[in-house]
């Protein structure tokens, strides 16, 4: 009735092996290609879209990551809610994170970048606070 | 990622899912909400597990079911659900149409 969660937690271990490999390589990619074959702005645009491509894989499965109901220590509603809400706000953060290193100005890339990723940070934090004094039900 | 557009492409399934999304609710109460067959609904509920859409856990004599949607997933369903994408009526679906001829 379960899912195998030996399975799972093999599968994750996977996932999480295979995109420090892609990090790893393309950074090591963009390092033997800048200057001479790319910009070195190309290459500092490429690493902070790829940061932000992960940001939004890893959020993409927080929403899918359950809690068995028997270890449950606050309403199932509630803590479905407030996955999905991680997931939604973290996603968006990390696309505009890849989206603001993309097509932003490269002066501004990072600062611009970084605060949008934060202000998503700073929606879940303050939401897991909320929750955690009692002003959130769901 | 075919067995999810296969359970994302029926309504019935859809508005499950929907109904999930205020929270965990036991397979009688979600059997309320539509007008056919428990053996139908079954399976309807063997295709959403299959694509890992939900997820099933037993509570003493009852079945609890669970949202299991990645953020992707989720758009998908609003995406599909936006368009009213129906690939194939279920009654032409095999196995909602012969629950009991479905392998499990």
């Amino acid at each position: 009735m379960s899912t195998d969660r030996p399975n799972a937690s093999r599968a994750a271990l996977s996932r999480g092996l295979i995109i420090a490999g892609v990090i790893l390589s393309v950074a090591a990619a963009l390092r033997l290609l800048s200057p001479a074959h790319i910009s070195p702005e190309i290459a500092h645009r490429m690493l902070g879209a790829l940061l932000g491509a992960v940001v939004v894989v890893y959020a993409n499965a927080v929403p899918k990551a359950l809690t068995p109901l028997m270890q449950m220590r606050c309403e199932p509603a509630a803590e479905q809610a407030m996955r999905r809400f991680t997931g939604w706000s973290l996603v968006l953060g990390g696309a505009s994170y890849s989206l603001a290193w993309l097509i932003a100005p490269l002066a501004y890339a990072n600062l611009l970048a970084a605060s949008l990723l934060g202000t998503a940070l700073l929606l879940v934090g303050f939401r897991v606070a909320r929750a955690r004094s009692g002003g959130v039900r769901n | 990622m075919s067995n999810v557009f296969k359970a994302l492409a029926d309504p019935t399934r859809r508005k499950v899912l929907q109904l999930l999304r205020a929270g965990p609710m036991s397979a009688g109460d979600l059997a309320d909400h539509f007008d056919v067959a428990k053996s139908t609904m079954s399976a309807h509920f063997a295709v959403l597990i299959s694509a890992d859409l939900i997820e099933a856990e037993k509570q003493g004599r009852s079945i609890t079911y669970r949202l299991k949607m990645s953020v992707l997933e989720e758009a998908l369903l609003e995406f599909t659900q936006a368009l009213g994408i129906q690939v194939g009526s279920p009654e032409n679906d095999k196995s909602i149409a012969n629950p009991n001829s479905e392998e499990r």
